[in-house]
């Protein structure tokens, strides 16, 4: 068996399958092969890089439209707020004044009675 | 299978190929009976390694792993062939080992042939053992299959071999 010494069959045997010399071509189609694929490699690796490039463009583009529009949006609500707080501050003058003027009306009127009326005693 | 790492060890692939092309090709194409497939198979394998040479952590794996590759690479194109309808070691049983050239001797020659009409399993087996003088235990690491498996396809295919010799050898005798 297979532990065993080979007997004169397997020796035989073993003389016919020893190794054959590879044809001359293989080695030379190999590096020829080798360099294609390291140019094709190198070709991919640059269309590669190309599409990095202009995915990093975009997204930065994508990044800084964001900011502005951002920006824009806070500028937009800042200046609401300062419109709202003038509104208010009007709204605040405005009844101030129309008090004002209730009071001013009430003290002209009262003036009026006392000079046609005069005093009584 | 373990094998130990060699950190000062330093794939070349130039050195590779010249040193294990030998090896590659004779195993494609004793599996394969086919010189020009055996040639595309071993280019197939160089490449695949190519890929994998930073794995590789020494001499002993380099040499594993080119056997390994090669076994598999033939099996499929083996199995290739057979889904397309041609079994190539059935024109070479008719041709009895003519297609594989370069003989050692007559009764080498027709050795070898007999062994290219062997069940696959049975022919890897032996051409690994006899061809690459591996162990059992090698063989089975190699082809991936327990060694139990790998000592029946040996005993086998030795045992029919022997059988086909005895019928072959006394044409060879009536013939010489």
């Amino acid at each position: 068996m297979v532990h065993e010494p080979f007997d004169e069959f397997e020796l035989e045997l073993k003389q016919a399958l020893q190794r054959r010399p590879a044809p001359p071509s293989l080695k030379r189609k190999l590096l020829a092969q080798r360099a294609a694929r390291t140019r094709s490699s190198a070709t991919r690796n640059s269309f590669v890089l190309w599409q990095r490039l202009a995915a990093s463009v975009v997204l930065i583009a994508a990044i800084g439209g964001g900011l502005v529009w951002r920006q824009h949006e806070q500028e937009q609500r800042k200046g609401e707020e300062a419109r709202q707080q003038v509104l208010t501050a009007l709204r605040i003058t405005s009844h101030a004044l129309d008090h004002a003027q209730t009071q001013l009306a009430a003290h002209d009127r009262e003036s009026q009675n006392f000079h046609v009326g005069g005093p009584q005693n | 299978m373990a094998h130990e790492a060699q950190p000062d060890w330093q794939p070349d692939f130039e050195q590779l190929v010249d040193l294990h092309q030998s090896l590659v090709f004779s195993l494609a194409l004793r599996m394969t009976g086919d010189r020009g497939l055996a040639e595309e198979i071993a280019q197939d394998v160089f490449l695949e390694m190519d890929k994998h040479l930073a794995k590789l952590e020494s001499a002993d794996h380099a040499r594993f792993w080119l056997r390994r590759v090669t076994m598999s690479r033939s099996a499929d194109a083996l199995r290739r062939r057979r889904v397309r309808g041609t079994d190539l070691w059935v024109e070479i049983e008719e041709q009895h080992g003519m297609r594989i050239e370069e003989p050692s001797s007559p009764l080498g020659s027709r050795l070898e042939g007999l062994l290219a009409t062997l069940p696959e399993p049975q022919r890897a087996a032996l051409v690994l053992r006899y061809q690459e003088d591996l162990t059992p235990d090698e063989i089975a690491a190699t082809l991936d299959a327990p060694v139990a498996t790998v000592k029946s396809h040996l005993q086998r295919g030795l045992k029919l071999l022997r059988a086909k010799a005895a019928s072959h050898l006394k044409e060879y005798v009536r013939g010489a």
